[in-house]
């Protein structure tokens, strides 16, 4: 029992986390562009995650089941041969994976997906259990890994596109006016991005959680038909609403200043491009990353303006971070699953939610070094993230990681 | 479903994303260029420029057009709540037995 309300807290953590790193995917270009001011565009971006978390009516029972193979798919029952416990610390294990993974990029502001850095944990807690046969590895291909190579080339196909008609046919057009016009377009598409981030990430958690509540017993009854208990669905929607509305602003100035100089043209072009991605893949039935959708919109976006300057240096970093996400979150999983399973019980579970909050403590701690907020999210980009931006800033950023 | 990707569902979503996502920005560029031809604010040589109600009027149902899809998003990812609460099953949204 301990365990399930150890689990149920890390999950929505986790959910936190995760509406916490992602401010950014819908609001990054707007607060760059002065489209909105950045309180105000949190606070949008907050909202409509709470009211997409609210549209789930299913659960995504697929989170656990995609990657790893200790449940049944269809009902989410155990597998035999898997008791509850083993189960639950599987789970709680590969949250903490994820959470950290979360807090450790948004530490260097680079924006990882938040389900990457979730499926990464749980495989290496899976791995650290049941050896390689826990491991849906046809699932973790498919679902995980060409997704994850497909969603940000097409999404930058598609804002380069879209960039460059727009440059294209307003060329005429007085400058002042033209960014104008392009600030009320570029809100309703971040709104849109917004909704479907709390709608699709939301449920991910939800999921998670009734998984759990399954495997307990606690949960009966056809989750499918019936739909969630509505104290999990306002949980996680308030979780994922609260974080955006925290907002990630390291991850929110990378993305809005350190990739592209982005202006308001730009910014409606890529936030229909993640738009549309996000909503054509979902009828097609597939999930993608937002993160990876609006990196990809936004750096398309600063490809297709004539004359704009791409910092590929920080793609690059981006895209460094992005391949070693799984493999990382899955070793802190493991890591986790197995103290958490050597010290065994009430004690192992508490052992390794403490070491959680330790490890965020610490991660927090060294961010105050150099905070980012939505007072200088929007200051000139001068070769790093926190260049510039206080007088702390350059030794803080020479100190290394925060130890896990 | 041979083989790990699917290229007919990418490829109709390359195809789809640049006819909606390519496209709607294109529209919203005409709206602002015929909108600010139609009020006469055209930075052109210096000449007088005359205002234009008809094009001002296009601009505005190019605007209209662009929100709509908006709507029509916003509808998509609420479909199946929709669905679940009232019984309309809007875009698509998938029957449940």
């Amino acid at each position: 029992m301990i365990i399930l309300v150890l689990l149920i807290a890390t999950a929505l953590a986790f959910d936190f986390t995760n509406g916490f790193h992602d401010t950014g995917n819908a609001m990054a270009t707007s607060i760059a562009t002065g489209a909105l001011k950045p309180k105000t565009a949190v606070l949008l971006a907050g909202v409509l995650n709470l009211v997409g978390a609210f549209l789930s009516v299913e659960v995504a029972v697929t989170v656990t089941t995609s990657v790893l193979k200790v449940q049944d798919s269809k009902s989410g029952h155990l597998l035999p041969g898997i008791d509850p416990s083993m189960g639950l610390t599987i789970i709680f294990a590969g949250l903490i994976g994820g959470i950290l993974w979360n807090l450790l990029t948004w530490l260097f502001g680079i924006p990882s997906s938040s389900s990457h850095a979730l499926f990464g944990g749980l495989i290496g807690a899976g791995l650290a259990a049941l050896g390689s046969a826990g491991v849906n590895w046809t699932g973790v291909t498919q679902k995980v890994l060409i997704p994850a190579i497909a969603a940000p080339l097409i999404a930058g196909l598609v804002a380069a596109c879209g960039t460059w008609l727009v440059y294209r046919l307003t060329q005429k057009v007085i400058k002042k006016r033209r960014e104008d016009g392009f600030r009320w377009g570029q809100i309703a598409t971040a709104s849109l991005v917004a909704l479907s981030h709390g709608t699709n990430d939301a449920q991910k958690t939800m999921g998670v959680i009734a998984l759990a509540l399954i495997t307990t017993g606690h949960l009966t009854g056809d989750v499918k038909k019936d739909g969630l208990p509505f104290w999990i669905i306002f949980s996680c929607a308030l979780a994922i609403g609260l974080g955006t509305y925290i907002g990630g602003w390291r991850v929110i100035r990378t993305l809005g200043k350190g990739l592209v100089e982005i202006k308001s043209p730009q910014g409606m072009a890529a936030e229909t491009s993640s738009a549309a991605i996000i909503l054509l893949s979902s009828h097609f039935g597939y999930s993608l990353s937002t993160t990876h959708v609006a990196t990809g919109s936004i750096l398309g976006s600063g490809v297709g303006k004539p004359g704009a300057e791409v910092r590929w240096g920080v793609a690059g970093r981006m895209a460094a971070a992005w391949l070693i996400t799984l493999p990382s979150a899955a070793l802190v999983g493991a890591v986790t699953y197995f103290i958490t399973h050597l010290i065994g019980g009430y004690a192992g579970a508490a052992v390794g939610f403490l070491l959680l909050v330790a490890a965020a403590g610490a991660i927090w701690l060294q961010s105050r070094k150099a905070p980012i907020d939505s007072s200088n999210v929007n200051d000139e980009w001068e070769g790093s993230l926190t260049a510039g931006t206080s007088e702390k800033a350059p030794t803080a950023k020479a100190e290394s990681t925060p130890a896990i | 479903m041979n083989g790990w990707i699917n290229p007919t569902a990418v490829f109709q979503i390359i195809v789809a994303g640049l006819i909606i996502g390519a496209g709607l920005p294109a529209l919203f560029s005409i709206g602002v260029r015929l909108n600010a031809e139609g009020v006469g604010v055209v930075s052109h040589d210096g000449a007088a420029p005359q205002k234009n109600p008809l094009l001002n009027a296009i601009s505005w149902v190019l605007f209209a057009v662009v929100f709509a899809a908006v709507v029509i998003g916003v509808l998509f990812i609420a479909r199946d709540f929709i669905a679940h609460n009232t019984g309309l099953y809007l875009l698509g949204a998938p029957h449940k037995k």
